[in-house]
């Protein structure tokens, strides 16, 4: 009985997650008078012309592989970078190291538009405007916080025997972290890589002030289809719902590692 | 390195043209003499040659800033659609080679002002939104010198005559001096549908009281009588609930000072708010100009007032049911009170940092000049020609009575009123408290005294009056 | 100081290096930028002729009525949104965790609102809650309900965007309380089974309990982002009906870039982040999150 009201709750929320998307779907099919039909249909006759259209455009390929690269650089800086500093931080108590996590914190509270025209003229001057590095340095430093706090606590799960076994036996810091902490912190790692990777795939505000012709990355160029005084619904839907497959792509391929990961010794 | 070229053209289907139109619009430059007679597609190179005829016999040295290049900017709109598919053309006449950067409406007004502001040359040309705020910001370049250039501009060819008063007046700025030019002209105009006014035993309205009362007639069930823009944004209802001050004998602003407490102001947004409460659809509050041409389109709506543009879409039967049986009317008015719609020019410059002012000058005129706003309005583009307005391939790309609907509009508009108040520095914090207190009265949160009132006190502290 | 001593603290700065260079390089000169602009009355109105004006721009914040109802309307979204995200992401991390047939495809069902494009699921909530041709309303005829006005009525438009907000941002904590119960050992389930307890008292007594560093991290992080909450309520409502939706972020964003008073837009940022710091610092010391537990020796 239990179990039927478990899973009944389970569906129902899937159902929930699902339906935008199952909206978006449907609408990707739809002329733009059925989209916007009232009541709306369900059952409609379904054509392809969206489709067609976004996969020959090959704006939309551009977006799909500016996001691609963005992403993937995101992600990588973003652990080369964070991964070390959050193991620092939760293996050492030194003067100032509760402030310095806190102030790797607050880089996340800043609202964006007190930070958008200085970004802005600081890339304009090291002329790294529109370039993929340029964005990927900015996604890096937007999510360091996450990563950083987010790899301190599971490392805060990992016992530290096996480090100290380790020093023990003659090896220096950094043949410990490199052989030992991080192989065990792998599914922690992946965890967090998913999470960086979504959001530099979807975020938008730096994307276009720091982007522009060179580097439209797919948030930036599907608001292109939010046309003045006309919305290019099939096309939004369309790109939107292709785009998706990718990202399911990555996200199943590292889903057993996330799970297992975010899943660490044993918790006091 | 992926730059946007030229090569990105919109397919013709999203320029919102059926073939009908796009043949029909060769046909009529055929007929004007302006194609070949094999009657070619007009984009065709083999036909380019008749057209550089038509430009050659300026008294411009065109070819002047061959080799540069410059960068045009602008959000998604009819003007860039039409234009873009000519620039084929353009880099043929002066060898200049044109970058278009394309955005979305508010990517696009979020985006440009940080460029701009950090004094970025590019781009070079590029779409005003708020003339007020890029002039006064010094963004933009003044145009006077260059109109008096013999080797950039031919006056005769030109024809300034043709083209509409309010759209040569718009761009003189406070000091006198010219920083943009007008490139499209539109003005708020009725589009009922006349299916379901005869159905329902109304005409046409003309008053705001006929309005209110065929409003009501039409609505029933889960159809709407009328539909307007009141979202709490300086983007939705201030332009459409302007005209209703300004058709009602009031105005926004007079010497710099906020009069929307005045009765005859007060009393229009009244009427404004009564006929959505009362003849408009559910949740009119959050309507935007998608929501209300959807609502009309859909046929759950009887009546609209809004830009002229929108007849291009309410024709198209693929995206509207509404389609072959629209009635385009003139602005309704105020008791006793003579229309004055609401209209706007869209409008182009050049960057004061650009590096490439001469070429962008070149562009903007070649825009704008007589055979290149022919083509563009065979496409449907609403321009500020009278010569491209009354052309036959206009008249069937928007549609004949909606071309004299809008017409009657735009002449009948007052360019002064609306300016003081569109184009003050300050636009944006006139724009905003008003379009908020608008969408109060429609939610019937406030009453259209205590709204206004109260609007025009925070504005005119904001603008110092 | 010892040869230990020096490693220890070289490593710890090698460590840290790349991570403080990038951070100090990216948030340092914009941070201090707006620390000062906040005191100007710069606006790219009138560039050239900015002028201190020391506080003015805090006092004239503090006493407009329009930044306190920004506030109030900021504070109640966060507040609810997270509160009602969090007990979602808890309550369905769990069922999940107990679950054991088709684990995978409600998994990835459940990440789908964060793998969309937002702009995309943004239009797409917009046409849903269209009040005449929506498929809310429409669902809602056919329960025989009231059609609502969602997005332009005064009592439902903040809902509305709660709704949006939570649909978007549930599967953030759900994924983080996934793993932190992955991780959990399973004795003290297994005993507490065998005592008797019921599944409920297992839920509060053992499973939140156990779980709560992951709880806090993951709302510690959704409040900082729900703070700030910007593109669902500009596309959606643009702050309104009236302002009742209109968050601090939208208020600055109002001055900042439409009104190009970016002095005025910087100090509300300054204030926006002042609470933030002050509230997260609260909460971090009492959950005592700021320091690990344990360190090497």
């Amino acid at each position: 009985m239990k179990v039927f009201f478990r899973r009944l709750a389970l569906y129902a929320f899937a159902l929930w997650s699902f339906f935008p998307l199952y909206w978006l779907l449907n609408t990707s099919f739809k002329t733009s008078k059925d989209a916007l039909a009232r009541p709306p249909t369900f059952i409609f006759k379904p054509i392809m012309k969206n489709y067609t259209e976004v996969i020959k455009n090959n704006e939309v390929w551009g977006y799909f592989v500016d996001s691609l690269i963005v992403a993937f650089g995101t992600t990588l800086f973003g652990l080369l970078i964070g991964v070390p500093a959050a193991y620092v931080l939760a293996r050492f108590k030194f003067r100032g190291s509760a402030d310095f996590g806190f102030w790797i914190l607050s880089t996340r509270m800043t609202p964006p538009i007190a930070m958008l025209i200085p970004f802005f003229i600081m890339y304009l001057k090291l002329g790294i405007l529109d370039t993929h590095i340029g964005i990927i340095i900015a996604h890096v430093g937007l999510n360091l916080s996450i990563i950083v706090w987010l790899m301190r606590g599971f490392y805060e799960e990992i016992p530290m025997e096996i480090e100290e076994a380790s020093y023990v036996d003659g090896s220096s810091f950094f043949q410990t972290f490199y052989k030992i902490a991080v192989p065990l912190s792998m599914p922690g790692i992946s965890a967090v890589g998913i999470i960086t990777f979504l959001f530099s795939w979807n975020e938008f505000l730096f994307a276009l002030v720091l982007g522009d012709s060179v580097v439209r990355t797919s948030p930036v160029g599907l608001y292109g289809f939010v046309g003045y005084q006309k919305i290019y619904w099939g096309q939004l839907s369309a790109s939107a719902s292709l785009l998706l497959i990718p990202v399911l792509f990555f996200v199943f391929l590292f889903q057993k590692p996330l799970i297992k990961g975010l899943t660490l010794g044993s918790f006091k | 390195m992926k730059k946007r070229t030229l090569n990105h053209l919109p397919p013709i289907k999203q320029l919102n043209l059926t073939r009908r139109h796009f043949v029909k619009a060769t046909s009529a430059l055929a007929g004007a003499g302006l194609l070949s007679s094999y009657g070619l597609p007009l984009y065709a190179a083999s036909n380019v040659d008749e057209m550089m005829k038509m430009y050659q016999s300026a008294n411009i040295d065109w070819q002047s800033q061959k080799g540069s290049s410059i960068v045009l900017s602008g959000l998604e709109h009819p003007w860039m659609s039409s234009i873009e598919p000519l620039l084929p053309h353009f880099n043929k006449l002066t060898g200049i080679n044109v970058q278009v950067q394309k955005q979305s409406e508010s990517e696009y007004v979020a985006e440009v002002p940080v460029k701009l502001g950090a004094g970025n040359p590019t781009p070079d040309v590029y779409m005003v939104w708020s003339y007020g705020q890029a002039a006064n910001a010094g963004w933009l370049e003044s145009l006077d010198q260059h109109f008096d250039n013999p080797n950039l501009f031919d006056k005769n060819w030109y024809d300034l005559n043709d083209i509409f008063d309010s759209a040569k007046s718009f761009p003189i700025w406070n000091d006198g001096e010219s920083y943009v030019m007008s490139i499209t002209a539109e003005a708020q105009t009725m589009f009922a549908n006349q299916n379901m006014l005869d159905a329902a035993g109304v005409g046409v309205p003309t008053t705001f009281d006929e309005l209110l009362s065929s409003g009501k007639k039409l609505k029933s069930g889960d159809v709407s009588g009328v539909a307007m823009r009141s979202k709490a944004d300086g983007t939705a209802g201030s332009w459409p609930g302007g005209g209703f001050v300004f058709s009602n004998g009031g105005v926004i602003i007079q010497d710099g000072k906020c009069m929307l407490d005045s009765p005859e102001a007060i009393e229009a947004i009244h009427y404004y708010g009564t006929i959505l409460k009362e003849a408009g659809p559910l949740g009119v509050g959050n309507y935007h100009w998608y929501e209300c041409l959807n609502d009309y389109m859909q046929e759950v709506c009887a009546i609209g007032m809004d830009s002229s543009n929108f007849a291009t879409d309410i024709e198209n039967p693929e995206k509207s049911n509404a389609a072959g049986h629209t009635t385009y009317g003139a602005m309704v008015s105020g008791p006793g009170k003579t229309a004055k719609p609401n209209m706007w020019h869209w409008m182009s410059g050049i960057n004061s940092k650009s590096q490439n002012k001469a070429a962008a000058f070149l562009f903007l005129t070649w825009a704008n000049s007589k055979p290149t706003c022919l083509m563009s309005s065979a496409l449907g583009l609403a321009t500020t020609r009278t010569s491209a307005w009354e052309s036959e391939g206009f008249k069937s790309a928007f549609g004949a009575q909606a071309a004299t609907a809008a017409l009657t509009n735009l002449q009948n508009a007052d360019g002064k009123i609306m300016k003081d108040c569109w184009f003050h520095p300050q636009s944006g914090e006139i724009l905003t408290p008003f379009g908020i207190a608008i969408n109060e009265v429609v939610t019937g949160t406030k009453s259209a005294e205590k709204a206004m009132t109260q609007a025009t006190a925070k504005i005119n502290k904001a603008i110092g009056a | 100081m010892s040869q230990f001593r020096k490693e220890k603290n070289r490593f710890i700065f090698l460590m840290l290096m790349p991570a403080t260079i990038l951070l100090v390089g990216l948030t340092l000169f914009p941070f201090i930028v707006s620390f000062i602009l906040s005191f100007t009355d710069y606006s790219l109105l009138r560039p050239g002729q900015t002028k201190f004006i020391f506080l003015n721009n805090y006092i004239e914040l503090m006493t407009t009525d329009e930044f306190w109802i920004a506030l109030r309307v900021t504070l109640v979204f966060t507040i609810l949104a997270v509160f009602i995200q969090v007990v979602l992401g808890v309550t369905f991390a769990t069922l999940l965790h107990n679950e054991n047939t088709n684990v995978s495809l409600l998994r990835t069902l459940y990440l789908l609102p964060l793998a969309i494009t937002p702009i995309a699921a943004t239009f797409t909530f917009r046409l849903m809650f269209n009040p005449s041709l929506g498929v809310l309303n429409y669902f809602m005829k056919l329960l025989g309900l009231e059609p609502q006005a969602w997005l332009a009525s005064p009592n439902t438009a903040l809902f509305s965007l709660i709704l949006v907000d939570t649909w978007q941002w549930t599967p953030f904590i759900l994924l983080i309380c996934l793993g932190g119960l992955a991780s959990l050992p399973n004795e003290p389930f297994e005993a507490a089974k065998v005592d008797g307890a019921s599944s409920w008292q297992i839920f509060t007594k053992i499973t939140v309990p156990m779980l709560y560093p992951f709880i806090g991290l993951a709302l510690l992080f959704r409040s900082i982002d729900a703070f700030k909450t910007f593109d669902i309520i500009y596309v959606l409502t643009s702050g309104g009906p009236g302002i009742l939706t209109r968050t601090l972020n939208l208020y600055a964003f109002k001055h900042g870039i439409e009104y190009l008073s970016m002095g005025y837009a910087g100090s509300i940022a300054i204030v926006m982040l002042i609470i933030t710091i002050v509230v997260a610092q609260i909460f971090l010391r009492k959950n005592k999150l700021l320091q690990p537990k344990d360190t090497l020796k």
